[in-house]
């Protein structure tokens, strides 16, 4: 019985070793750059305030739009009678499979560089897409689907015998929305409103593709900027600056009580039954969608028209293009670097949910601690902390320290959806093996991996998923060879070749699709447990 | 040192988790092929002694004596020893038989004989019409008789039950009572079950094991019990409680009471 304890702190530890030194020393070694001076240089530049500003002010103006319109969005899937609710829910979520890049590239398609586009043929020129409105809006599109999933999954497990109190009580439906869904929903719109901020504030590939002269850039671009001019001490000013969203963010999950109860649910909250509300919920969803499903249009336009949008005569030429200039290739390499993320992802994010939800140790509350840890770090700040700690390792430059990013970056969703279902496992089964001889080993392999087994389909597919889009960490990790092919998007562009960036972000947006739809169906058809 | 028939001679067991001592001291004789019910609150260390009898958990003093040789660091799979939990604990991606199965082709059974064995056991619990059904599809008295027919089918000498039927509805819980006894004179197995429900403790057992806090209040036939319990903590918690009960239904059924 000593053995089998000594053995389990023994891997538990091992695994600590390993996370401290993929997660907290990079980050540390990315500290330890900042200097008096570089503190100095970064925060007295001319462009610094000014892009703490922009970032600033399109952040909080984004996260605003982009909050409320998922809390409109999830309570019309939630708690209205509309028909078509799944076909809404997932047409929302599309963007979440295509890099924050191309939704500002989609939106350049729409409106034009210089009033071109399809929009501005029907508002007229006067509407700019660069600059402050321009990353406002890309931002929430790409920050929406995210909102959208975190108030619609904890809204349609909400309570629903408050409500009958309340109905029977006579009180009304607007009290009844600001007495107990508001309140249920406090700490979702907390941690939703921090992490779509943590979001935008940390992603550079909207504003990078929308910000102009005239605006100025954003504390994301300048970070990059001073990466590629291997200002390192710099950039990780920024870097400092760049987490503190996160880690409120993260404070604010561990720290504000959960609300919601669904333990002790008998039923959940039904949809209402208004005609009015039904009304509304049907204009706002089918508005939505449109807005959600334009850019992607656009790209599909695009990557079929002979010259979007003065020549539009179908032509397949534009595919065939980016194939032949090397897409196929960068296609592949994005391929190999997502199924490995996906395979060690989801190895390593089981392991360490077993070991802390089911083989506890003294050393398992700390495991659980630094496993959840990398929702906090942004991926442009790990992909820094990264350039900085692994710079002269072999890996630098290399396939692995590519995987090595996305496992990381990727892992604490992953992790915790495995740490709930493994949470929610009948406890005393290893117990049982024990009784009849049968090893730890044996019961994961021939007990608790059948019973896990979607939720592990699930994790795949968000590793890989997110591993195919992802450009943050990856954009500044990348070696010249091989490339992902999210990198390509905004090459593409930097060469003026909109077409290939929309060939490519709709090949990401394929895969990925067909790869979610698969799980989704395989997921359905399971059993009820 | 315990008398001929004693199947299991417990000794000065003691647990502790950081600053709380979960069972002092205990000492007790299980005879060979008694019922033997652990009864007590929540918390007070029933669970526990349980799963160190079984050997999922180490005493931090104190032996436990199988037919005169000590078990204290055995392994649970060495201890002859089978256990049916609060939760049954079935493997859900298995149907009944393959359930059954498992642990037999685990002690290196061979597959027909392990299969004819495991009807047997499914036979022996009455649940011969389910042998193809999943877990999930049984309900909780018929998924407790695939986790007693999963433990028979290791023909252990002693069987533990940790308080296998707080999930079950009334009747079910009146029905498996008799099975239980019904399934331990055929196979004649010892049987120590932990509850904390004392009409079933006076229903099954040949003695009862009340426990308080981490030591034996009294360990009795229930008859004995009844008639002179050893403290106010017995009168209060078992016998005032058995009271209460009769009390309540001897207003409808007045002839309760006789």
């Amino acid at each position: 019985m000593k053995q089998r304890k000594t053995t389990k702190i023994i891997i538990q530890l091992c695994l600590l070793l390993f996370f401290a030194t993929v997660v907290i020393a990079p980050i540390v070694g990315m500290f330890l750059r900042i200097t008096p001076e570089s503190f100095r240089e970064m925060t007295s530049s001319s462009q610094f305030m000014p892009a703490l500003i922009n970032s600033v002010t399109t952040t909080l103006t984004a996260t605003v739009i982009s909050v409320v319109l998922a809390l409109c969005a999830s309570f019309a899937v939630c708690r209205t009678d509309i028909r078509g609710k799944s076909f809404f829910a997932m047409l929302f979520t599309l963007p979440m499979l295509i890099p924050s890049i191309s939704h500002a590239y989609g939106l350049k398609a729409l409106f034009g560089v210089n009033g071109s586009g399809i929009l501005s043929v029907i508002f007229g020129d006067s509407i700019s897409i660069f600059g402050f409105w321009g990353i406002v809006a890309g931002s929430v599109m790409y920050s929406f689907p995210v909102a959208f999933l975190m108030l619609q999954s904890i809204l349609q497990y909400e309570d629903g015998m408050p409500y009958k109190a309340a109905a029977v009580l006579g009180i009304p439906r607007i009290r009844r929305f600001t007495g107990i869904t508001l309140p249920y929903l406090k700490k979702t719109l907390i941690s939703t409103f921090f992490a779509v901020f943590t979001m935008i504030i940390t992603d550079y590939g909207v504003p990078e593709a929308l910000y102009n002269a005239e605006f100025g850039k954003t504390v994301s671009i300048l970070m990059y900027e001073n990466v590629l001019s291997v200002e390192y001490g710099r950039a990780s000013v920024v870097g400092l600056l760049l987490l503190i969203p996160a880690v409120i963010a993260f404070a604010v999950d561990l720290l504000v009580p959960e609300q919601s109860q669904s333990g002790f649910v008998t039923e959940y909250a039904e949809p209402g039954e208004g005609r009015a509300a039904r009304t509304a919920a049907y204009v706002f969803c089918i508005l939505l969608s449109v807005i959600v499903a334009m850019p992607i249009v656009a790209f599909g336009v695009q990557m079929f028209a002979s010259a979007y949008p003065n020549d539009m005569t179908f032509t397949l030429s534009h595919i065939a293009d980016t194939m032949r200039s090397g897409a196929d290739g960068f296609l592949l390499n994005s391929l190999i670097y997502s199924v490995f993320a996906a395979l060690s992802g989801t190895v390593l994010a089981f392991i360490c949910a077993y070991l802390t939800a089911r083989a506890k140790s003294g050393v398992s509350n700390g495991l659980h601690l630094i496993s959840i840890t990398s929702v906090a770090i942004p991926g442009l700040v790990l992909g820094l902390s990264y350039v900085i700690f692994f710079h002269n390792t072999p890996i630098y430059g290399t396939f692995f320290i590519i995987v090595l990013a996305n496992t990381i970056h990727f892992f604490a969703s992953p992790y915790l959806m495995m740490y709930n279902t493994l949470g929610k496992v009948n406890p005393d089964l290893e117990s049982v093996g024990r009784t009849i001889g049968v090893g730890r080993i044996r019961i994961i392999t021939d007990v608790i991996l059948p019973k896990v087994r979607f939720t592990m389909y699930e994790m795949a597919v968000y590793f890989f998923v997110n591993s195919m889009m992802t450009i943050s960490a990856v954009s500044l990790l990348a070696p010249p060879s091989p490339k992902p092919i999210a990198v390509m998007i905004s090459q593409s562009v930097s060469q003026m070749q909109i077409e290939k960036a929309a060939v490519v972000s709709l090949i990401i947006l394929l895969i990925n699709l067909v790869l979610r739809l698969a799980v989704t169906l395989i997921n359905r058809r399971r059993q009820p447990a | 040192m315990g008398s001929l028939n004693d199947k299991l001679v417990i000794s000065d067991l003691s647990k502790g988790y950081k600053d709380k001592d979960v069972l002092r001291g205990v000492s007790f004789t299980v005879r060979d092929g008694e019922f033997l019910s652990i009864l007590g609150p929540s918390g007070c260390g029933k669970t526990t002694l349980l799963r160190i009898l079984i050997g999922l958990l180490h005493p931090d003093t104190g032996t436990v004596v199988k037919d005169g040789v000590d078990i204290t660091n055995a392994a649970p799979d060495k201890r002859g020893m089978g256990i049916v939990f609060q939760n049954y604990a079935l493997f859900e991606n298995m149907n009944v038989v393959k359930n059954v199965e498992y642990a037999l082709m685990i002690k290196k059974e061979t597959r027909p004989t392990a299969h004819e064995k495991a009807l047997q056991m499914i036979e022996a619990v009455g649940l011969s019409e389910y042998v193809k059904a999943m877990p999930k599809n049984l309900s909780g008295g018929q998924q407790q008789r695939v986790a007693i027919a999963r433990t028979l089918a290791l023909q252990p000498d002693i069987i533990l039950f940790d308080e296998p039927m707080s999930a079950l509805d009334v009747a079910t819980r009146l029905s498996m009572r008799k099975e239980l006894k019904s399934i331990q004179s055929s196979f004649g197995t010892t049987m120590i079950y932990v509850t904390h429900d004392q009409e079933e403790a006076f229903a099954l057992s040949d003695r009862i094991m009340i426990m308080d806090n981490g030591v034996i209040s009294q360990l009795d036939t229930p008859e004995t019990i009844c008639e002179a319990p050893a403290n106010d903590y017995v009168r209060s918690f078992v016998l005032d409680n058995l009271r209460a009960k009769i009390d309540s239904l001897s207003k409808y059924a007045p002839g309760l009471r006789e």
